[in-house]
């Protein structure tokens, strides 16, 4: 369509004077038709748009602008109480309050996390279905369950398998001879490693995610270069760094940002397995304004918090899309 | 052949690593139907067992005759069911209009559609609460329903797109001038070649509402509670009641992994395409 349509404008301009509706007895001349369609078309192309733009400016626009305007008020939690205006106060208490910092701290390191453990696990696996080709087809369903679980229930299964007296994995550890008691590590009651031990369940729900992703592009690489640098003797890890990886690059993006996103909004599969707790580990952003706004009752510097959060994942998305994605050069 | 598929006796070392890689991963979700089936006790036994020293389906009948939970998981069923009719009658004419007519105001739509992807989801769910609130519809499963199209919708939309992505605008182009309205050729000519596209749109649509739990959370108490917030809230004097919990779960999650195993190909499509495509 990029190549039809200057094409399309230069056939209708001999044809500008006579663009009215009025149907001409002979079989209209194409250019015509052309002209007038146009409009038409545009104006049924908003037709088809309207609803589905009038449903998200109403339950998606509306709520983010009522959201960033409860920002700048001091709200009583109390249904019909007062509301005062307080311009930036709100973000200079968020911005002071060593919990948002702390917070945010949280959110990074979590989104971390899980995005290199998925990233790392999803491109080993992909490799792996590659390397054994069609025969593991079936395999690859396997792989897929965990992505039609829901979160609530992920985090709540790996809660109880993580549990330090009684759960599995210790248990399994301690046959295996790993650690020396059965209770040795306290996955989610130690505040040192109860943020890396709730991103489990998040990585286990989504690497095949990942997997699913890197798998297909790893079916569009073409087979001459790889063959031409075996030939010119380059070994797997050469070809792994130097070739496959540089020309996964727009599909690895992709995967990439999508799940740094998911992760960066990770909620529910983290109040499942400790609440934020122990002594606020894992309390990420999203937990913390979750409980600034239905716990301490206090909207409007929930609403601050969550317009700064907001920001930063627009900013940190648009770079990252510009960065890695690179639309329009060597990407397609 | 993938030029990436290795040969010889490697293979075998391969073979046995992914066989450790799938029961790792299929680990988890064994050991919660294993545990559905142990007695109450058994589930919380020290040390643990893998397997279920008596085998009983008590853990089922309590949790299915628990109150409130029939009700959830026909709750959930409605949700779904309505959220994923709800973004498909947007999302289909608006990717409609954005790959066959590439108008501006399609283009800013589809990014539109991507930034709200971004959007934290508290941010909107909190004043969702009013919203619902002033319509009338706190704690029904139609508020709800509106609230999951708001996740469903974007990604209809960009999975819709991609698919009339292929259709040819010839096919659409030759309906008209065989003298079939704008509307009839997308609804008779166009949508009947990405039915396949509809069905795995669909799947993913009712998946995000299945298993969404924070705009559930807020937005019901009592009358429309989905079984995602019941499964959280399983809790006995006792702290939570695993054997339940996990019964519960199993109910829940089974249908739709059995769902991935028939439709595995139409969902690889759906999760890969727009990635894929860029």
């Amino acid at each position: 369509m990029e190549t039809l349509a200057p094409q399309a404008r230069a056939e209708a301009a001999p044809a500008a004077p006579a663009p009215g509706p009025g149907r001409p007895t002979r079989r209209p001349a194409r250019p015509r038709r052309h002209l007038s369609k146009d409009r038409g078309d545009r104006r049924f192309a908003l037709l088809l748009l309207a609803p589905a733009a009038l449903f998200l400016t109403a339950f998606v626009l509306w709520p983010l602008v009522r959201f960033v305007y409860d920002s700048f008020f001091e709200i009583s939690p109390f249904a019909g109480a007062s509301r005062t205006f307080v311009g930036f106060d709100n973000y200079a208490t968020a911005f002071a309050s060593d919990a948002f910092q702390s917070a945010s701290l949280r959110t990074l390191v979590y989104t971390i996390v899980v995005v290199t453990a998925e990233f790392v696990l999803g491109l080993a696996v992909a490799l792996l279905f590659t390397a054994l080709g069609r025969r593991s087809a079936v395999f690859r369903t396997v792989f897929m369950y965990p992505l039609m679980i829901a979160p609530v229930v992920a985090g709540l299964l790996w809660r109880f398998l993580l549990i330090d007296n009684f759960g599995i994995v210790n248990q399994l550890l301690f046959e295996a001879g790993i650690i020396s008691s059965p209770g040795q590590i306290q996955w989610l009651s130690d505040p040192n490693i109860a943020l890396f031990s709730v991103a489990v369940p998040d990585i286990w729900l989504t690497t095949s995610f990942v997997t699913l992703v890197l798998f297909a592009g790893l079916q569009n690489i073409p087979g001459d270069v790889i063959e031409a640098a075996r030939i010119d003797g380059a070994r797997y890890p050469r070809i792994l760094f130097s070739i496959i990886i540089p020309l996964l690059r727009p599909v690895i993006a992709v995967a990439l940002i999508v799940r740094g996103i998911d992760a960066a909004r990770a909620f529910d599969i983290i109040l499942i397995q400790t609440d934020g707790g122990p002594q606020g580990s894992t309390t990420t952003l999203s937990l913390l304004i979750y409980r600034t706004m239905t716990r301490f009752g206090d909207p409007g510097l929930a609403s601050a918090m969550g317009t700064v959060y907001l920001l930063v994942m627009l900013a940190v998305a648009i770079a990252a899309i510009m960065l890695i994605w690179r639309p329009g050069s060597s990407a397609r | 052949m993938n030029p990436l598929e290795t040969r010889g006796k490697s293979r075998i070392l391969l073979w046995v690593l992914l066989a450790v890689a799938i029961v790792i991963y299929g680990f988890p979700f064994l050991y919660l139907l294993l545990t559905s089936f142990k007695t109450p006790l058994d589930a919380i036994s020290v040390p643990p067992s893998v397997l279920p020293e008596t085998w009983t389906l008590d853990n089922y009948v309590a949790a299915l005759s628990r109150g409130g939970v029939p009700a959830a998981l026909i709750n959930s069923v409605t949700t779904a069911v309505v959220s994923t009719v709800l973004s498909l009658v947007l999302a289909v004419p608006a990717a409609y209009a954005i790959t066959r007519f590439r108008t501006p105001s399609g283009r800013v739509f589809i990014v539109a559609a991507l930034v709200t992807r971004m959007v934290p989801t508290i941010a909107v769910g909190a004043p969702l609460i009013e919203l619902m609130r002033t319509l009338g519809l706190t704690d029904t499963s139609f508020g709800l329903a509106l609230a999951h199209t708001t996740i469903s919708l974007p990604l209809s939309i960009w999975l819709m797109a991609s698919f009339f992505e292929a259709v040819p605008d010839e096919l659409s182009e030759a309906a008209e001038v065989d003298g079939c309205s704008r509307i009839q050729a997308m609804v008779r000519v166009v949508l009947p070649v990405v039915s396949g596209g509809l069905a795995v749109t669909a799947i993913f649509a009712f998946l995000a509402s299945w298993n969404e739990f924070l705009f559930a959370l807020l937005l019901t108490s009592v009358r429309a509670q989905t079984t995602p917030v019941v499964i959280a809230n399983f809790q006995s004097q006792f702290g939570l009641d695993w054997g339940g919990m996990t019964a519960l779960a199993a109910i829940y999650s089974l249908p739709v992994i059995l769902l991935t195993l028939f439709l595995q190909r139409h969902i690889v499509a759906g999760l890969t395409l727009g990635a894929v495509k860029g």
